[in-house]
């Protein structure tokens, strides 16, 4: 703006000034004809050199001199003394004067104008403006350093980085809480993140619709709950996305998880484009075959996603798990197989399932960047914990809305391995949440989260080694 | 798509601009009547202040016609309101025009993000 205007100053300036010059070149003339028209009638005749075109001359006599054929402007011209002569040039000069003068104060008023959207120019860069699009940078820096931890989750390592990132993805989310000023912009980062979300939801539905052929799920299902994953939580769902196993299936588990998650998310989005890995539902491993099976695998997946509000679904879908363990539908069976035979906890799942390692890392915004912390704490432990996460991500959804806790360890216990490793934690979930308030393993709900976010920084290497210490207490229980 | 986005965007803009070159020509020549309109009115005062004793012409190409003052005058103030008629004429004028141009910046506009849309979804599918 400023740059426009100084150009439309300076291309006025350079008119007016031309103008100027004009003007002033003509009062130049005429002050001038003034003198000579007052010499004029000095004499009755002046003996002069009359100019014959442009090269030659011829003496001649100036006469009447004292009569003017005075031009009034506009091919009008007056025969007049000179003296009235002199009155029509003193009024021309006059009008010149005048133009002059209008001309340099528009000159001035276009000076002043470019001159204060200068001011306004750098004032504003120089305000806090940036201050808040820095704020939203920082978040969504935040989210994508999450997201890139996600994806490299298997590591047990990666999970205590992830921690971190939820640490200050929390923080951030804290932070963009308390200032409502940048609110619009974060607005904006949500809902760039849900649109990211929403095509990485496509693209998976894509993908699912593929899966969904092979196991003869409900691809659409699925896809709705994503498409509803992707509106409500930022981008930190597409990443999930991807990690995510083709488990078209499991609609039903997703389906609720979805719905609740979408809510979860939506609370959670509002805040700060936090990845949101919803762990919820239970381990993917467990249900493959079946509807339900899927679904919970798909929850898994969800939770990669980030969707963590598995309130209710998490208990139901714990429960299924049990018994479809062992039927192979979809590749995430095959995973929970491999995890099953590495370590016989879930450790390895962990490792194979991408939900595990965003489930610690980060991925789950509601609840697993609370959850995360734990998660990680977890996953030094093994695999199962990871595995509990995401059941207990269910179940921590349950709990924080229902007490499904209870439910699920018994799932764990009767799934495989790695089941039992979720179903532990979910065990201490209840136990943990009084003082945890974060969200155990499991992706606690947004509200949870919340609290978890003021707390996780501090509870989280306190409850890891607790809860290790519970899962595999319950784990050891279990077997 | 996007090629037929392309070919209309090109006729917009050809549009446009042959709009804003009626829209500056009838600027300049709202500019010389004003001009026009300023020297009118100094001949005017300049009549009124002579007296009949001087004599006054008219310069019709190269030659000086004599005027009486009193045609003169009258002369000049039917040309002074001729010249206002025609600067209101053009103001209208000019008004429309710039109307148009402003409605078809827009289109151009949309047609532009259209575009852009459209290339973007190309690049993206490529």
């Amino acid at each position: 703006m400023a740059a426009k205007g100084k150009m439309n100053v300076e291309h006025l300036g350079g008119v007016a000034r031309l103008r100027e010059e004009h003007q002033k070149k003509v009062s130049g003339d005429y002050e001038a004809l003034t003198e000579r028209l007052q010499t004029l009638p000095d004499q009755l005749s002046y003996d002069i050199m009359v100019p014959f075109g442009p090269l030659a001359f011829m003496p001649g006599k100036l006469v009447h001199t004292n009569e003017v054929t005075a031009l009034l402007g506009d091919n009008w011209f007056a025969k007049c003394s000179t003296k009235q002569a002199q009155k029509i040039v003193d009024h021309r000069m006059k009008y010149v004067k005048s133009e002059i003068s209008d001309l340099s104060k528009t000159m001035k008023n276009f000076e002043a104008r470019v001159g204060l959207v200068r001011d306004l120019e750098s004032i504003s860069s120089s305000k806090g403006d940036y201050v808040d699009i820095r704020e939203d940078t920082e978040n969504t820096g935040d989210i994508a350093v999450t997201k890139g931890k996600q994806r490299i989750a298997h590591k047990p390592n990666s999970k205590p980085k992830l921690d971190a990132v939820l640490d200050l993805k929390e923080e951030d989310e804290e932070k963009e809480g308390s200032r409502k000023c940048t609110t619009t912009e974060e607005e904006l980062w949500a809902r760039l993140d849900e649109l990211e979300k929403q095509e990485e939801l496509q693209d998976d539905h894509d993908r699912l619709s593929y899966n969904a052929n092979m196991n003869g799920e409900d691809t659409s299902s699925l896809s709705s709950e994503e498409e509803k994953e992707g509106d409500a939580a930022p981008a930190v769902n597409g990443l999930a996305h991807s990690e995510a196993p083709p488990s078209s299936g499991r609609k039903a588990d997703e389906e609720a998880a979805a719905a609740e998650e979408d809510d979860d998310e939506e609370e959670e989005g509002s805040c700060l484009p936090t990845i949101f890995f919803s762990h919820t539902i239970e381990p993917k491993k467990v249900r493959i075959n079946t509807g339900k099976n899927t679904m919970l695998k798909f929850s898994e997946r969800k939770e990669q996603k980030e969707h963590s509000k598995r309130k209710n679904k998490n208990g139901h879908s714990n429960g299924h798990s049990h018994h479809e363990l062992h039927k192979i539908t979809t590749p995430v069976d095959i995973y929970r197989l491999f995890v099953d035979v590495k370590n016989g906890e879930p450790v390895p799942r962990k490792s194979i399932l991408k939900s595990r390692s965003r489930e610690n890392s980060v991925c789950s915004d509601t609840s697993e960047s609370s959850a995360a912390d734990f998660e990680e704490g977890r996953r030094a432990v093994g695999r199962s914990f990871s595995h509990d996460e995401t059941t207990q991500s269910d179940t921590s959804d349950g709990v924080t809305e229902e007490e499904s806790p209870t439910a699920v360890p018994l799932h764990r216990a009767s799934r495989f391995e790695a089941f039992s490793g979720t179903v532990v934690e979910k065990e201490p979930m209840p136990s943990a949440v009084p003082y945890l308030t974060i969200s155990p393993p499991a992706l606690p709900t947004i509200l949870e989260r919340k609290q978890e976010e003021v707390a996780p920084d501090v509870a989280p290497p306190q409850q890891a080694p607790k809860r290790l210490s519970k899962f595999k207490a319950a784990r050891l229980q279990q077997n | 798509m996007a090629e037929a986005l392309q070919k209309k965007l090109k006729a917009e803009v050809d549009k446009f601009t042959l709009m804003q070159k009626d829209v500056s020509k009838s600027m300049s020549a709202r500019q010389k009547l004003e001009t026009q309109l300023a020297e009118n009115n100094i001949v005017k005062e300049e009549l009124d202040l002579l007296d009949t004793t001087n004599t006054v012409y008219k310069l019709i190409g190269p030659v000086l016609v004599k005027q009486d003052l009193e045609e003169a005058k009258a002369t000049v103030t039917k040309r002074l309101e001729y010249i206002n008629g025609e600067i209101q004429r053009y103001e209208s004028l000019l008004k429309d025009l710039e109307k148009k141009s402003d409605q078809h910046r827009e289109l151009l506009s949309s047609l532009q993000q259209e575009y852009q849309k459209a290339q973007g979804l190309a690049v993206g599918k490529v």
